[in-house]
């Protein structure tokens, strides 16, 4: 499975193509694509956006609480479209023509992020908005993704498929919100967290021992859960109300870093789980790419019996990736009861788990790259409400959809290529 | 598996029925009364008589069995309040009362035909969205009578005309809410939002926007409406009766945009709202409440409430059951005003002494005129 071997000579090349030198015919074809994509964007802007609007747009950058009050920002419309159109246009020509080669992603990212702004500008013009409210709500909503994501980073780095992350979430929810009612939210955050790391040792077990197909497992555990917390719901926490009305986990502000403008509000004025999420992702990565305990783990998810008989445990280490997996997925739900409502209903999670599990692959398996991918999806459900109350004439629904069509392209390969763990979903039978 | 839940249910409920039968036809009427009681909380519940008379036994025969929608039926709103119906009619006309909660849009026609299987004496469809499988069931089995809220079909859709639409002029109690929250908004911006953009809950937010420009037209204010414009019918909708947290980020983007007031029109998802009420504070945000006094419902946090906006399915619901049970059941269409009592407006409760008497003597001169016409809820 060398990579050299599937690489044709240059010489081989066609006509036209010797400028794209060092890049084999998908990687040409691929820069070609993606060239094309950002030109249309830019013609989407001119054509779009550019004659149907004028004036200037207002972004509101300050919160009535911040300690450093900045002017709200105010954008020519029409100047700001055009040299997105100028800057658009040229990085296509370019791309299209001889390509970024490794920094292609990046330049393509950049690509949609000016789309993304000229929308906001066009829709802004001649009215304003809270930017930086809508920041803050991004942060708030990628928390759940995010850890989400990082549950499934763990349990796929050691091989196996995590499905259940959504059901992982609504136990944590379920359980958060009782016993946070009933002894308190520490307490209560303690029990979520526990529920997520029961029910990934349920994985655990079926996966590693009994060699269960992993997607089963974890559709049965989502549905198991689901199932169960409707039942609780009805027969538990609707007769006794008090078991459903836990403390909420207030904002902490950090002193001096809440003062920062823009970020202050955005990542340092946020709840505990906000918090536990900024060191989880760290402290995952750190795990994951500078411990023994990573390279095992990683190493067992590419290829078990190589680590196998150089004297790894496989079954230890995916048990212990599974249910620190499960842990955070649960620490993950508490999300949804403490860190916000403070009240649990039926099938609240809503599909988060499965956000979650798209964030992981937009993310390439990476920690890091799945909070970014947390980080768009959140953006993106933040925006589409703000486009909501501005009225402009693309369905909301659309925008609702563009980070999930945006994740299909990606794992569809066109923007590099996002490879999962190689044994990932495969049970290990010692020989 | 959801399937199989329900079916369960249906299980404990079929057993439950034999309990219950039994227990009423041994000696007291008291003891099937006890046993209604205990039961009444239960998602499937049975509730025999507790009414006394002899003749009773055809409406003990008769079972109301009630399809949610996918809110649940402990949604503090919508859907249970018209169980709620359904429960006065169990505890006044001895029929039994049964419900089946939707779990999602697919589980409309298995749970419908499920309660038609069990042979239902009405069946009550709750929600818009189950117009089209209450049309089904009900053209499949005209013999059965259907009463359905938020819903009136049109002329011939139903053959044998054995559906009962409910439907509400919500909009004129919203158009009170709207009147009173301009005048009690210090920011001059309220706030509205829905679940999805269908008929039931936009009549609500088109009540809202026009009594606010009421208000205005009144007193010359210039009191903003932020999350709908009725002339486009566009507007702030999380697309679902579900996630709380929607419901918090949604008040909160109204917040952040300068609304000091406002009236989700979600079911439960409100009920996060009322969470991030709770915790800004009431001078940061009130909200309204719909379809229940949520003052009453919402106990956690019942000082958020300015008021709520009224929609009486309960009292609907009842008339329907009772129709059957009297032989009187027509299908058709009923509607729910303001002069019937249909819908309203809740007390203001905690929040009365922050409502000037002035506005108050104003409201009641609004509501004089939409009953009597001279005051027009659309603008």
């Amino acid at each position: 499975m060398s990579a050299t071997f599937e690489k044709p000579p240059v010489e081989s090349y066609e006509r036209g193509e010797k400028r794209t030198k060092g890049l084999n015919r998908s990687q040409i074809r691929r820069a070609r694509i993606s060239g094309i994509v950002m030109l249309l964007l830019a013609a989407a802007v001119a054509v779009l956006f550019v004659p149907n609007a004028e004036g200037v747009a207002t972004f509101g950058i300050s919160t009535v609480d911040d300690a450093i009050q900045l002017d709200a920002l105010v954008v020519p419309v029409q100047a700001t479209l055009w040299a997105i159109v100028l800057i658009l246009g040229f990085m296509g020509a370019s791309q299209f023509v001889k390509g970024f080669q490794r920094r292609a992603t990046l330049i393509l990212g950049i690509s949609f992020g000016l789309f993304t702004i000229a929308m906001m500008v066009w829709a802004t013009a001649g009215a304003e908005f809270s930017l930086i409210s809508m920041l803050v709500a991004t942060v708030s909503r990628c928390t759940p993704i995010a850890l989400g994501a990082l549950s499934g980073v763990l349990c796929e780095r050691s091989g196996v498929v995590n499905i259940g992350i959504e059901g992982m979430l609504l136990g944590g929810a379920f359980s958060g919100v009782v016993i946070g009612s009933l002894v308190g939210g520490w307490v209560g955050l303690l029990a979520a967290t526990l529920t997520g790391g029961i029910l990934a040792l349920l994985l655990a077990v079926l996966s590693v021992n009994f060699r269960v197909d992993q997607i089963i497992i974890g559709v049965v555990i989502n549905i198991l859960v689901l199932g169960l917390t409707s039942f609780l719901t009805a027969q538990v926490l609707v007769k006794n109300p008090e078991w459903n009305d836990a403390p909420i986990f207030p904002s902490i502000q950090i002193p001096l870093l809440s003062d920062i403008p823009v970020i202050g509000p955005m990542f340092f004025n946020q709840t505990i789980i906000v918090y536990g999420m900024y060191v989880l992702v760290a402290s995952v990565t750190y795990l994951l790419f500078r411990t023994r305990w990573g390279l095992r783990t990683r190493s067992v998810g590419e290829n078990p019996r190589a680590a196998d008989s150089l004297g790894v445990s496989v079954a230890k280490v995916r048990y212990w990736a599974v249910v620190s997996g499960g842990l955070v997925g649960g620490f993950a739900g508490a999300w949804f009861t403490l860190g916000t409502v403070g009240r649990f209903d039926e099938g609240m999670t809503a599909g988060t788990g499965f956000i979650g599990l798209a964030a992981m692959i937009f993310g390439a398996w990476n920690p890091v790259g799945a909070l970014g991918a947390a980080l768009i999806f959140g953006f993106a459900e933040s925006l589409e409400q703000k486009f909501a109350l501005l009225d402009i004439p693309i369905p909301t629904e659309f925008l609702a959809m563009a980070p999930y069509l945006v994740t299909i392209v990606v794992v569809a390969g066109l923007v590099g290529r996002a490879r999962p763990p190689a044994a990932d979903g495969q049970p290990y039978t010692k020989e | 598996m959801k399937t199989n839940l329900k079916f369960a249910a249906a299980l404990v409920a079929a057993s439950a029925l034999v309990l219950a039968g039994c227990s009423s036809s041994s000696d007291s009427t008291e003891s099937s009364a006890a046993a209604a009681t205990s039961a009444a909380a239960e998602e499937t519940m049975e509730a025999s008589a507790e009414a006394s008379a002899e003749g009773d036994t055809a409406a003990a025969m008769l079972k109301a069995c009630e399809v949610t929608d996918v809110g649940g039926v402990d949604d503090k709103g919508f859907n249970q309040k018209a169980y709620k119906g359904v429960t006065d009619a169990a505890d006044q006309l001895g029929v039994e009362a049964t419900v089946l909660e939707s779990q999602a849009e697919t589980d409309y026609a298995t749970n419908i035909q499920s309660f038609v299987d069990q042979g239902c004496g009405v069946i009550i469809t709750v929600g818009f969205l189950l117009g089209d499988a209450t049309k089904e069931a009900a053209n499949a089995n005209p013999d059965t009578p259907f009463t359905i809220v938020d819903y009136a079909y049109g002329d011939g859709e139903i053959t044998n005309n054995n559906v009962l639409g409910q439907v509400f002029n919500t909009d004129e109690a919203a158009f009170l809410a709207g009147y009173l929250a301009a005048g009690t908004s210090k920011t001059g911006k309220v706030g509205t939002f829905g679940g999805v953009n269908i008929p039931p809950v936009t009549i609500f937010m088109d009540g809202f926007y026009y009594g606010v420009q009421k208000y205005n037209a009144d007193n010359g204010t210039n009191v903003k409406v932020i999350g709908w414009d009725p002339a486009k019918q566009k507007g702030l909708f999380t697309e679902n009766f579900e996630s709380l947290d929607d419901g918090r980020t949604f008040a909160q983007n109204l917040v952040d945009e300068g609304a000091d007031i406002v009236m989700p029109v979600a079911g439960p998802v409100g009920l996060g709202s009322a969470a991030l009420a709770s915790e800004l504070g009431t001078d940061k945000l009130m909200i309204i409440g719909v379809d229940s006094d949520q003052y009453e419902s919402d106990t956690a946090n019942a000082g958020v409430y300015l008021t709520s906006v009224l929609k009486n399915m309960d009292v609907t619901t009842f008339n329907a059951i009772q129709s059957v049970v009297d032989g009187t059941f027509e299908g058709g269409v009923t509607v729910g005003t303001l002069d019937n009592g249909g819908v309203g407006l809740a007390p203001f409760h905690d929040m009365d002494a922050s409502v000037p008497q002035e506005l108050k003597d104003q409201l009641a001169t609004i509501q004089a005129g939409i009953i009597d016409g001279s005051v027009s809820v659309k603008g």
